[in-house]
């Protein structure tokens, strides 16, 4: 009986925000006469969104989590769908070696920025300010400041599409779950997240613990990178830290995430938390809603949702009177 | 003692200077006397003789001593896109290594502030003119340039006549040479006109900057309309308005484009802004493929954002920008099917005339004004026709205006100069060269 | 003195030592390449006031521990009400009363939000950017002339001196000087950013200090914005958009550690604004391209706040 109770607290808990989001989302899309799900592209749109979010929210979650504020991510997402769609197009690879070269450059961008971490062992967020502006720099650089098209290329552009994201999105997950609940990489950086000192002092090697998370969030980035540049066949330049608005898409999933994770593997709460926002994001689309109220919107969910999660108790004992 | 010493060296830096520059508006007169560089080719009686002499017609030229190397600042508002970086590539390949100059650029601009920062930095390493691709404050720009003694030109676009009146006889205002807002306007009415033509009927519209209330894209988008209300029959429309001024004035109204129908004609879409996260870039997507719709008419470039979406369909594209590789792709794999593009050299005049200004023979009309000159663009509506173009513009050997071209207007007088630029087509240009 | 202890007065110099090697590399190099040297420092000091002003006020949030990322997109909401304001009123006065007033009031409705319901005020900071960057599009729509919102030259003209701007830097400097170093509120401050449980355990009102360190910082703010739109007075959607990152990097380069507490230093703020304008002035003379030159900077950034920094390390990685 306790258990049943306790399986129906954890699948209110889980399911509550996404699927409450998705009737408030299709009630609006309603009220305008307008179906939210209409086309095969709406649904590609969708889960392009998922997968980038769920993504860019486990990569930015990795050091933030730990402490460390990493400005950089945008940057690696950058440059290594750069580098990736580059040696694609002049050696005529197909889509799924410019995955993969793009998920090996990030890891490479993402090793080296925290190579730069360790070594100079500055605060995280200042390292990553440099790191960005190189990163931007040496993107602008190697392109000449053209950036990369390659819109007529058909093979690479082919890519989008439910199946091919959806594969990632289980793929993205099942490696993330493995590295960090399965591994002893995940136990090290669980335990370094909470409390850095005793950690160290009982023996666990911070610095490639370190080294080792910026790597996988430099991964995951260029995947992001790989999966933005498919969808429209360019990747435009960005300077003086242009490349940095990609981290502030992950901060309501990412929150949104660190509650459902009260009921599941938090991991699992990311990806609900990045469906969560793809709904709001595709609603936005549907209603072609201006960018203005856009911004405001999905601020004050956030703030609403914040003071929410930071005021549970106070609003339990309210309502309980 | 540290911040002790940090407290002196924070107000003794800040003091010093005050001290050591002066302390008003006019500071840049005063820094360039001081030196006597700025100002250097404007500064002296002779050359005050001169400019009076260049003034009054240019009837005769004085010959010009091109032997010392002229600093010239260019004001960038953006380094990534297409026309930015291929105007870039003109002044950097091909005008810096043909004519004893120095070009300097500024950092990307995004504000008027950053504008004048990139002036004083251009006075400081001693330019003695500014030609300016950033529009967020242009009569700034010029009485700061003036201030300073240095000249200032306006590159790809021009002035509201408002704006020319009050500094077409500033001495150290070149002028302007780019496509006006009736170009952009008919640029955009050329575009649509191409397909209503063909008896296409039904369009999105990409507003680019419009949103933002950027005037080219609105008076292009404006163009569009237009056309549109002229082939969409009896009563046809935009929001009740039929002619040119109505419909850029419904435009600035709400810096949006209204769907529905202009008489017979139907705008199925629009997508505005430059927003590049999930929602818009789901817009773009949704618009690219929606039932009946057969041409996306762009103010900008469309086919970066729509031409992948559109993949499969018998959606055209036509955009307006620059002569870029990745457009000659896209145009042969039939992504993009019309491209009004600005060519590379076309800021070449712009350049000479400031040029000569700098060696100190400024070029004015018979009344002793400034530049004030249209520039349109080329169109290309094949891949053989861009492929044609863009051989000639991407060239840094033999650009669309050479050396020799260019050399004749640090001569000319202001008909023959006028005369020129008036001549932008490919096929002009071809007869000249 | 011991060996050690001259050590660690040589290294909290460092950012000075930074600030006037710059300082000598823009002279050589600006003397080599015959540059008008005199009209320079008047530029370096226009394109450095408005981070030193507004990174002065922040080092307040910065001692605290905490980190605004609006203050960018606050600085440009500011102004811009002032400009309506002005275009309203007509008085210069009005304007710059304007400017403090909505500074002010962001930086207070941060910090009372994040106060009242317990939120952390980076992520406060974060809506609060995308609520102002939105705030900016609407005021520009709605009172504008289409992209802009102008205060006519002519009318800051007279104000456009760089004495007059020196002297607001000055006195809002001479002031958090005085605040910081000379009352309670900078050592209570100092004492948050250090150890948070010990501060509440002697007394210290973290929310009071928040409140009060979010006032300074909007003042900050309000100033900025002035002296923005002084200097140019064509108000569009990207104005002060690049200060927000600037204030970060300022404050580090000047030496101020970004956990705050007891290193913290008011200074920091100008002689970071400094030397990062020094910076970009010596990459101008370099004339490297875009791309080449944002990774040099990047790399002297680096360089730079290592060396600065150099005696606040631990055995364990930073946060």
């Amino acid at each position: 009986m306790k258990s049943s109770k306790g399986m129906i607290t954890k699948i209110f808990g889980i399911g509550t925000i996404p699927v409450a989001t998705l009737v408030i989302m299709l009630a609006l899309c309603a009220s305008k006469g307008v179906v939210m799900f209409e086309t095969q592209g709406n649904w590609i749109a969708f889960f392009r969104a998922v997968t980038s979010v769920m993504l860019t929210t486990f990569a930015l979650s990795i050091n933030l989590n730990s402490g460390r504020f990493d400005f950089s991510i945008g940057s690696i997402s950058m440059i290594s769908s750069i580098v990736a769609s580059q040696i694609c197009i002049s050696m005529g690879f197909t889509t799924p070696v410019m995955l993969l070269i793009s998920l090996v450059s990030g890891i490479f961008f993402g090793t080296l920025s925290g190579l730069i971490y360790i070594i100079v062992k500055l605060p995280p967020i200042i390292v990553s300010l440099g790191v960005t502006l190189f990163y931007e720099g040496f993107a602008f650089a190697i392109t000449d400041g053209y950036g990369v098209s390659f819109v007529a290329n058909t093979e690479l552009t082919s890519f989008p599409s439910v199946l091919n994201y959806s594969i990632i999105i289980l793929a993205g997950l099942a490696v993330i779950i493995f590295l960090f609940d399965y591994t002893k990489f995940g136990y090290n950086y669980k335990a370094l997240l909470s409390g850095q000192k005793v950690s160290v002092n009982t023996g666990i090697k911070e610095v490639p613990n370190a080294v080792g998370c910026y790597a996988v969030a430099g991964g995951l980035m260029g995947v992001v990178g790989f999966i933005s540049a498919t969808n429209t066949g360019n990747i435009q330049m960005a300077l003086n830290f242009g490349s940095i608005g990609v981290m502030f898409t992950a901060f309501l999933p990412m929150f949104i995430g660190g509650f459902i994770g009260r009921f599941c593997n938090e991991r699992i709460g990311y990806v609900l938390g990045a469906v969560t926002t793809a709904l709001i994001s595709l609603m936005y689309a549907r209603l072609n809603v201006d960018s203005s109220i856009q911004q405001i919107t999905t601020a004050l969910i956030l703030v609403g949702f914040l003071i929410y999660l930071n005021n549970e108790g106070k609003l339990k004992k309210l309502i309980k009177g | 003692m540290k911040k002790l010493l940090a407290m002196i060296l924070c107000i003794a830096l800040c003091m010093s200077t005050v001290v050591g520059c002066g302390s008003t508006s006019g500071e840049g007169n005063a820094a360039a006397d001081t030196t006597n560089q700025p100002a250097e080719s404007a500064g002296t009686d002779e050359d005050a003789e001169e400019q009076t002499t260049a003034q009054g017609g240019m009837d005769a030229v004085a010959e010009l001593d091109m032997s010392k190397t002229v600093k010239i600042g260019v004001l960038v508002s953006d380094s990534t896109t297409a026309e930015s970086l291929a105007f870039q590539n003109y002044y950097k390949e091909y005008i810096a290594k043909n004519y004893n100059v120095e070009l300097m650029y500024s950092d990307e601009l995004v504000d008027a502030a950053g504008e004048k920062s990139a002036i004083d930095t251009f006075i400081t390493n001693n330019c003695k003119a500014v030609i300016s691709f950033s529009s967020f404050d242009r009569m700034a720009q010029l009485n700061q340039c003036a201030d300073a003694g240095v000249y200032y030109a306006v590159a790809t676009g021009t002035l509201t006549n408002d704006e020319y009146e009050s500094v077409k006889t500033n001495e150290y205002y070149v002028g302007a040479i780019g496509p006006s807002l009736d170009v952009e306007f008919q640029a955009g009415y050329d575009m649509a006109k191409h397909y209503l033509d063909q008896g296409k009927k039904n369009f999105a519209i990409f507003g680019g900057a419009l949103p933002y209330y950027t005037e080219m894209h609105i008076y292009r988008a404006a163009g569009m309309l237009m056309a549109m209300v002229e082939a969409g029959g009896e009563g046809a429309n935009y929001q009740g308005a039929t002619d040119k001024d109505g419909i850029v004035g419904k435009i600035f109204e709400t810096a949006t484009i209204e769907t529905g129908s202009i008489g017979s004609i139907n705008i199925l879409g629009y997508v505005g802004g430059y927003d590049m996260d999930e929602a818009w870039f789901a817009k773009c997507g949704q618009m690219a493929q929606m039932d009946g719709l057969e041409v996306i008419l762009a103010v900008g470039n469309g086919s970066d954002f729509f031409g992948t979406s559109a993949q499969g369909t018998d959606v055209k594209i036509a955009s307006v920008d620059a002569y870029a590789s990745a457009y000659g792709e896209a145009m042969e794999a039939g992504m993009l099917d019309y491209l009004a593009g600005k060519f590379s050299a076309s800021i070449g005049p712009i350049f000479a005339a400031t040029y000569r200004a700098a060696l100190g023979s400024p070029i004015r009309n018979s009344e002793g004004n400034a530049l004030a000159l249209d520039q349109g663009y080329w169109v290309a509506t094949s891949s053989e026709q861009f492929n044609e173009y863009y051989a000639v513009d991407s060239s840094v050997e033999s650009p669309a205006y050479t050396k020799d071209m260019l050399d004749t207007l640090l001569t000319a007088d202001y008909a023959a100069f006028s005369e020129f630029v008036g001549k932008y087509s490919f096929d002009d240009i071809k007869a000249i060269q | 003195m011991s060996k050690e202890k001259i050590k660690k007065q040589i290294m909290n110099l460092a950012p000075v030592v930074g600030l006037l090697l710059l300082y000598g590399v823009f002279m050589i190099m600006g003397t080599v390449k015959d540059i008008n040297i005199a009209y320079g420092m008047k530029a370096i000091i226009n394109q450095s006031i408005v981070v030193a002003v507004v990174a002065t006020g922040a080092i307040f949030i910065y001692t605290l521990g905490s980190f605004d990322i609006s203050l960018g997109a606050s600085v440009a909401t500011s102004a811009l009400l002032g400009g309506i304001v002005y275009n309203a009123t007509g008085s210069l006065l009005c304007m710059f009363l304007a400017n403090i007033g909505v500074a002010v009031f962001i930086s207070l409705f941060n910090s009372i939000l994040a106060s009242v319901f317990n939120l952390p005020v980076f992520v406060t900071t974060i809506a609060m950017l995308s609520v102002l960057n939105a705030l900016v599009l609407v005021l520009i729509k709605v009172n504008g002339t289409g992209s802009e919102i102008a205060v006519p030259a002519e009318a800051v003209k007279a104000l456009d001196t760089t004495g007059f701007k020196v002297l607001i830097l000055v006195l809002f400097l001479v002031l958090c000087i005085f605040v910081f170093n000379f009352t309670k509120i900078g050592r209570m401050q100092k004492m948050l950013g250090g150890n948070e449980i010990c501060a509440r355990l002697t007394g210290i009102s973290g929310k009071k200090m928040a409140i009060i360190g979010f006032a300074m910082a909007g003042i900050g703010v309000g100033l900025g914005a002035f002296v923005s739109t002084i200097y140019a007075p064509t108000l569009t959607k990207n104005t002060a958009s690049s200060v927000g990152m600037d204030v970060i990097i300022a404050i580090v380069f000047g030496g101020m550690p970004v956990s705050g507490g007891a290193r913290s230093k008011i200074t920091a703020a100008v002689i970071g604004a400094f030397s990062m304008t020094f910076l970009g002035q010596i990459m101008t003379l370099m004339n490297f391209n875009s791309g080449i030159g944002q990774m040099v900077k990047a790399v002297i950034f680096i360089l730079v706040v290592f060396v600065a920094t150099f005696n606040q390390r631990s055995k364990m990685l930073p946060r």
